[in-house]
């Protein structure tokens, strides 16, 4: 099974998940809160990492699922309901990217750098991290917030970065090692000034 | 098993999507070659930290509710009319507390 717009190749669905798509096409509201409740988080994420701001992110989130809902009756079933979900959120937050803004707003850098001092590493590597990322390119940003840190299936994430589940994959893994250069970079520089 | 080869499949090996007979090959080869070692190591290394400085993205709760609120105020006149006369209170969708 393929996904024309991505070329990205699918499992079957599952048979509870083709039930839950005719009820949901029928215009069942029972069908159409399971789905929601069961892919609200990745509609939301996938509109995060492309907007990298939680409102429009949100806006973005409910425009898609109402969207979906209006066309449930054009879902051929030809890739997963959560591809074509993806699609649509995909293309949503690339018109609003398109969009004059009234405001200039800058990228939500408090939210997207939101530094959390957790049990896992001091702030001062999040911050190292954080301001490493920033220096790679978006597209390796994005593979990288889609594979490594919400954990995607590469499926799902081509589907995102319109490339082959293949390419998604070698993406990923120049992505790691670009990142591993800027971390290596940034601490030589600070092992080099304490040794001054 | 060669560096090259070890290089190639190192990413493979830390998500752990190898069979088990080639992730203990490389196995094998990290203990005894340091180049190797190093690469496996700072990849991995790389990987959990960027896991531990970002938390990964979700919907707060009281958005889900909002946006329950809103998806079922837009799509309750559009659902299927053979289902118009059920009790209206089956069209609120599940995820809102009710009142
Ligand atoms: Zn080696």
């Amino acid at each position: 099974m393929i996904d024309h717009l991505t070329g990205t190749q699918f499992p079957p669905q599952d048979t509870h998940e083709q039930r839950l798509i005719a009820r949901f096409q029928q215009g069942d509201p029972e069908a159409l809160a399971t789905l929601y409740d069961r892919y609200v988080d990745r509609v939301f994420a996938c509109a995060y990492h492309l907007l990298n701001n939680r409102e429009d992110a949100e806006e973005v989130t409910i425009e898609a699922f109402l969207r979906a809902f209006e066309r449930a009756a054009t879902f051929r079933g030809e890739c997963p309901l959560l591809g074509w979900l993806l699609v649509i959120t995909r293309n949503l937050c690339r018109d609003r990217q398109r969009q004059p803004r009234l405001l200039t707003l800058e990228p939500e850098v408090a939210d997207r750098h939101a530094v959390r001092a957790s049990a896992l590493c001091s702030t001062e590597t999040a911050l190292a991290v954080q301001r490493a990322l920033e220096a790679l390119p978006e597209e390796y940003r994005l593979v990288l917030m889609l594979c490594d840190v919400q954990e995607w299936d590469a499926r799902e994430a081509a589907t995102i970065l319109h490339r082959s589940v293949q390419a998604t994959k070698s993406l990923l893994y120049r992505a790691r090692r670009a990142l591993r250069q800027q971390l290596q970079d940034t601490w030589n520089r600070e092992d080099a000034t304490d040794a001054m | 098993m060669r560096c090259n080869t070890v290089h190639a499949l190192l990413d493979l090996h830390l998500e752990q999507q190898l069979p088990e007979e080639l992730a203990q090959q490389i196995e094998r080869h990290l203990m005894r070659c340091a180049a190797c070692a190093f690469e496996a190591r700072t990849l991995e290394q790389t990987r959990n930290l960027l896991r531990a400085a970002i938390p990964p993205v979700a919907p707060s709760p009281s958005f889900r509710e909002r946006a329950a609120a809103r998806l079922q105020d837009a799509l309750v006149p559009h659902l299927h009319p053979r289902l118009e006369q059920a009790d209206t209170r089956q069209w609120r969708l599940p995820l809102l507390p009710e009142d």
